[in-house]
């Protein structure tokens, strides 16, 4: 009986239609994604990207090649430089950064490994192109990344428990160069002294 | 399971053990060793950063502290001596703790700069927080202080330096040099040069090595590198005869830094047994790398075309250079034909060389640099007693009780080698005598210092042998065995005068009987000779007076006892041994034995040349005159730089120009290649493989730390290649080849194991021995001044002059002078004098150096600029056909320029005034 009364008052298809025109009164879940975008967490591993500190302005890498050694698949190469000044060495930087983005497994470890918080990733992961090239990221890329997300990429260091908010405790393990001391205070007197022998040994000649 | 304290280690000192209880166990300790070393053989890991195994500990960095049941306050192991019955507690709680806060302490004053720190990654500091988990790093006051970088190749970083005192130390106990000390400074403690000063040292970098943190930087790769960067390659030093054991550490095929053993064994010297060295590396080994990467390496072969030089590729030159050679042996005959090869080329390439040159190109025209000193110890040894280097290890050196060293400024030619002997003095108690006529470092270190004068080293030793005889301390062995050569000995000696050595020498009878007494009594007694003896006039003969001497005092005979003749290259030894002299067939097996003949003939599947009276093949002197009579056609060098090492007055640049085809093969444009027909590049020690047989006659193995650079090749390679082309193949596929066949020929080459077969005595030693004793009339000659070629510690031959960091640490082409004779000509360091010898005169710049004595002045060997070995003559020894050209008499002149000097500096100063005034007028 009970069976006969389903049949005939389509309660399956009422039930079917309720489900459906109940949705439309629901808060819709599809994200029109070309307008639309994902919420993402901090955590999120996107592109990387380089930083720089934000009072001088200075990159932060030292070009000590840790986040190559550390990249499981090996898409990383640094070519690392000195900048000399007077005679004394003041910065250490990486004269090129390449990430191979096509190679990167997005596992975070050279983030982890870099020793001055240099690397970092953002939320960014549209990066698509005609040219295959274009995703081998250099270090303007990079950087460039670093300057657009910045935030980004600040809040994936503090999720990750690498840098803290606070400024004056991330200064305190601030890495800064030896000054260096060439001569001693009565030595030049002596160095300058010799030259002008030597040069009056050629005249004689 | 007991732990061995080096420093007690003397063969002769009985040690006793004692039980201690550690963690619960009972383990046996030696009697006074330090509790250190017997808690690591448990197996447990103690922080420490002021331990090292090669020295004395110093208990500084306060982090091996440990429980000692009956003490209140937690106790320092290293510094703990154990005790019978002490009962040690480790892994407490408390201890751990305790250890804790130790690196904490550290942590907060030392400067957070790892990301540019080059020990970043092998700090030992960084590596200790991290396996105890110490992170609160944040707080505390950091040191700054600005970095020493006045010294030459140590930048001292005072603001990372953890205090630890392992660099003084080990520059105290055993380099026994003692340049480094703490000193204080603007209220900081600082570590550097006595005073503050800047540091002048050997400049040897162990200091480097055992800096547990990044204090001491090597000035020449200072922040170019990361340790994970680097590529590690275990070879072998290619500069002295040592043959130390290197670790190439190389980045993009580039050699970064040169470190050892002692940068990496674990400081607490498990498998350190008596007698072993501290595996360090000297100036050379460690700096001495940039020469590999030089921009003036020769990448190409080149040919000679109307006076100019064209890169040709490697097959053309092949070709061109075999059919040349062909020519000159079908039309002169295979004696028109030489070769010389340097000893610094891997045993492989020497043997092949010698394979090529008398199998292919049928002339044993074929010498080595061992002819410059070395052949008269290997032919004397041969004569005597049939062996050919020395009978010792560098073990048995290092634990020997007695050395005699003569005519040798060890420090200088063989540092790490003289470290053994020091060790031998200073840890070990032996006795150390050293004959030389400057005040050497060793001479001053030593417990019988015998400054004897100069040219008098034939008398000296003499003087010796009669001292041993006359006081009856003969080896009874001896003179039971040979009775003949014992009474021959005897009576040639008695004619010998005890005031005459004493004065010719100028030392007392009583101290040469005392040097003598002291030999003949030692258990492990070493003779040791070198360069002044070798390389100077009369060598042969003095070197079989030294082995007369061995074996009066039963060198040869005792255990641990022994003789070491020193050679200068890296491997000299390696090149005599694998027959690159016309005596000798590989393994020192004379040329003209008939068996051995065809078993080599067999083996390389050609006919060896003749070995009559007739034509014997040249020695290098002969090889010169007879290019000087147009009797040589081709003449092949292989690293070798006749033009560069001999002395003018032998005229070689007149003979190499009427020899029709020069083969020059050197990683350089050296003098000699720039007259060269065909110019071949050579790989270097880095980029080669092989073996070196040291100053003791290890063979030690060299590998390729990266291929060679450019078109470069190794030389055994180019040696194959000719012989493809010339129609006899040798071919190889690999240099394992090359040494398989080494092996069959020369058996137990190889073996690290090898003891030298001391033959039997002649029948004619017996007969001949009272020559050598024959007094000649002394000519006498009014020599006031003798110029002396010495090797310095800073290079070795030509090759170190190529390479820029020990140009840098030492170019000083000084001529050394003693105070007194200084003084007689009024000048000073700096100043230029006129030297002056039978074959000319030029000038040069002077040093005062206190070692030397009046009469004595010394020049680097190795430069050429001013062309102070043109002033030398040549003798060549008529038995050994060695050269000799280190020492001529010359007189010592006021330059004319030095009188002038005051005026023209004077006038420089003008000039500079008027052209600065000059410029300044433009500029307006």
């Amino acid at each position: 009986m009970r069976k006969f009364l389903h049949n005939v008052l389509f309660i399956e298809i009422m039930k079917a239609l309720k489900l459906v025109f109940s949705h439309y009164f629901v808060k819709e879940v599809t994200l029109q994604y070309p307008h639309e975008k994902t919420l993402l967490p901090n955590t999120q591993r996107g592109a990387l990207c380089l930083l720089r500190y934000e009072e001088t302005q200075e990159e932060r890498c030292v070009g000590c090649d840790l986040c190559g050694v550390a990249c499981p698949s090996a898409c990383i190469t640094v070519v690392s430089e000195v900048d000399e000044k007077e005679g004394q060495i003041v910065r250490r930087y990486a004269s090129s950064f390449d990430i191979d983005i096509t190679k990167c497994v997005f596992c975070g470890f050279c983030v982890e490994a870099c020793p001055v918080n240099a690397l970092a990733m953002t939320k960014m992961y549209e990066y698509s192109t005609i040219n295959k090239r274009d995703l081998i990221f250099d270090k303007n890329k990079l950087y460039d990344i670093g300057e657009k997300f910045h935030g980004e990429a600040k809040g994936y260091l503090v999720a990750h428990n690498q840098e803290n908010e606070d400024e004056e405790i991330v200064s305190q393990y601030r890495y800064r160069f030896p000054a260096s001391r060439q001569e001693d205070e009565t030595e030049p007197e002596k160095k300058k002294a010799a030259p002008k022998l030597e040069a009056a040994v050629k005249t004689n000649d | 399971m007991s732990s061995v304290n080096k420093q007690n280690a003397s063969p002769d000192r009985k040690v006793e053990l004692i039980d201690i209880v550690i963690d619960g166990k009972t383990v046996q300790a030696e009697e006074g060793s330090s509790l250190f070393n017997a808690i690591k053989w448990t197996g447990v890991e103690l922080p420490a950063m002021c331990y090292h195994y090669s020295f004395s500990p110093f208990g500084s960095c306060g982090l091996c502290l440990v429980e000692v049941e009956g003490k209140k306050n937690n106790v320092r192991a290293c510094t703990a001596k154990v005790i019978e019955g002490m009962v040690v507690n480790t892994q407490t709680e408390k201890m751990v703790d305790a250890q804790k806060a130790a690196i904490e302490k550290h942590l907060k004053t030392h400067p957070l700069d790892c990301p540019v720190c080059d020990k970043d990654g092998q700090c030992e500091l960084q590596d200790m927080a991290y396996d105890l988990e110490v992170y609160d790093i944040k707080e505390g006051k950091r040191k700054v202080i600005p970095e020493d970088t006045r010294a030459v190749a140590l930048d001292f970083n005072m603001e990372r330096c953890i205090l630890c005192g392992q660099c003084i130390n080990v520059c105290k106990e055993v380099q026994l040099v003692d340049a480094l000390c703490f000193y204080k400074k603007d209220k900081a403690k600082h570590v550097g040069a006595h005073g503050g000063e800047t540091l002048d040292c050997e400049f040897c970098g162990d200091c480097l090595a055992v800096c547990p943190v990044g204090a001491i930087v090597n000035k020449f790769s200072k922040y170019t590198f990361k340790p994970w960067q680097l590529e590690k390659t275990e070879t072998t030093c290619g500069f002295c005869s040592d043959g130390c054991t290197l670790t190439l550490e190389t980045k993009a095929r580039e050699i970064k830094v040169v470190t050892s053993e002692l940068s990496y064994t674990s400081k607490f010297g498990f498998d350190i047994e008596a007698g072993d060295g501290h595996g360090g590396i000297c100036v050379r080994g460690r700096f001495g790398f940039q020469y590999v990467m030089s921009d003036k390496r020769l990448t190409l072969p080149q040919v000679k075309n109307n006076g100019e030089f064209l890169e040709i590729p490697w097959f053309k030159a092949m070709i061109e250079i075999a059919k040349r050679l062909n020519d000159i042996k079908a039309a002169y005959g295979g004696d028109a034909i030489a070769g010389l090869i340097s000893g610094r080329c891997t045993n492989e390439s020497v043997y092949l060389f010698q394979r090529f040159m008398r199998s292919v190109l049928d002339t044993n025209n074929i010498d080595t640099a061992a002819r410059y000193g070395h052949m008269n110890s290997v032919l004397a040894l041969q004569e005597t007693l049939k062996i050919g280097g020395a009978t010792i290890s560098l073990q048995e050196l290092a634990l020997s009780d007695a050395i005699l060293m003569v005519g040798s400024d060890f420090t200088e030619t063989n540092p790490i080698t003289a470290l053994r002997v020091k060790a031998s003095m200073a840890e070990y108690g032996g006795k150390l005598m050293v004959a030389h006529n400057t005040e050497t470092k060793m001479l001053k270190l030593a417990t019988l210092p015998l400054q004897i004068a100069v040219g008098s080293e034939s008398h000296f030793i003499q003087g010796l042998v009669k001292a041993v005889l006359s006081k009856g301390l003969a080896d009874s062995d001896f003179i039971e065995k040979q009775p003949a050569a014992y009474t021959a000995l005897k009576s040639a000696v008695a004619q010998i005068s005890e005031t005459v050595v004493a004065e010719k020498t100028g030392l007392e009878w009583e101290k040469i009987e005392e040097v003598a007494q002291t030999l003949a009594l030692s258990k492990r007694g070493v003779l040791l000779w070198a360069e002044d003896i070798v390389s100077k006039t009369g060598a042969y003969q003095n070197v079989q007076r030294l082995i007369d001497l061995a074996l009066l005092c039963g060198l040869f005979r005792k255990k641990g006892a022994g003789i070491l003749p020193v050679c200068e290259e890296n491997n000299e030894q390696g090149a005599v041994d694998m027959g690159a002299v016309p005596e000798f067939l590989p393994g020192q097996i004379p040329f003209d034995l008939e068996d051995e003949r065809q078993r080599f003939e067999s083996a390389w599947h050609a006919t060896l040349p003749s070995a009559s009276a007739k034509r014997p093949g040249l020695s290098l002197p002969e090889i010169i005159e007879a290019a000087h009579r147009g009797e040589i056609k081709a003449l092949y060098l292989v690293g070798e730089n006749p033009l560069g090492t001999l002395p003018a007055s032998m005229k070689v640049r007149e003979a190499l120009e009427k020899i029709d085809l020069i083969i020059c093969q050197d990683p350089f444009m050296s003098e000699t290649a720039e007259i060269a027909d065909y110019v071949l590049p050579v790989a270097t020690f880095a980029e080669n493989e092989g073996t070196y047989t040291n100053i003791v006659g290890d063979v030690n193995r060299v590998v390729e730390a990266f291929s060679p650079r450019d078109e470069v090749r190794p030389d055994w390679k180019i040696f194959s290649d000719l012989s493809k082309n010339l129609g006899h193949p040798i071919q190889y596929r690999a240099v394992e080849e090359i040494r398989a066949e080494i092996n069959t020929l020369v058996p137990g080459y190889y073996r690290q194991d090898k003891t030298m077969q001391i033959g039997d005595l002649s029948e004619d030693f017996a007969r001949h021995v009272a020559d050598r004793y024959k007094t000649k009339e002394n000519k006498k000659t009014d020599t006031t001044v003798t110029l002396s070629l010495q090797q310095s510690l800073y290079h070795s031959g030509k090759l170190s002059t190529h390479d820029e960091n020990l140009m840098e640490i030492n170019s000083k082409n000084f001529l050394q002078i003693s105070p007194a004779d200084a003084e007689a000509l009024q000048a000073e360091t700096g100043d230029l004098i006129n030297i002056k010898s039978a074959f000319g005169q030029l000038e040069v710049k002077i040093e005062v150096a206190e070692a030397l004595p009046k009469g004595l002045v010394c020049y680097p060997i190795h430069f050429n600029d001013p062309p102070v070995k043109d002033l030398m003559t040549v003798e060549v020894d008529a038995k050994s056909k060695a050269i000799y050209f280190r020492s001529i008499a010359v007189t010592l002149a006021r330059s004319a320029s030095l009188d002038l000097k005051v005026i023209a500096s004077e006038k420089a100063l003008q000039e500079r005034e008027e052209t600065e005034s000059s410029a300044k007028a433009e500029q307006t």
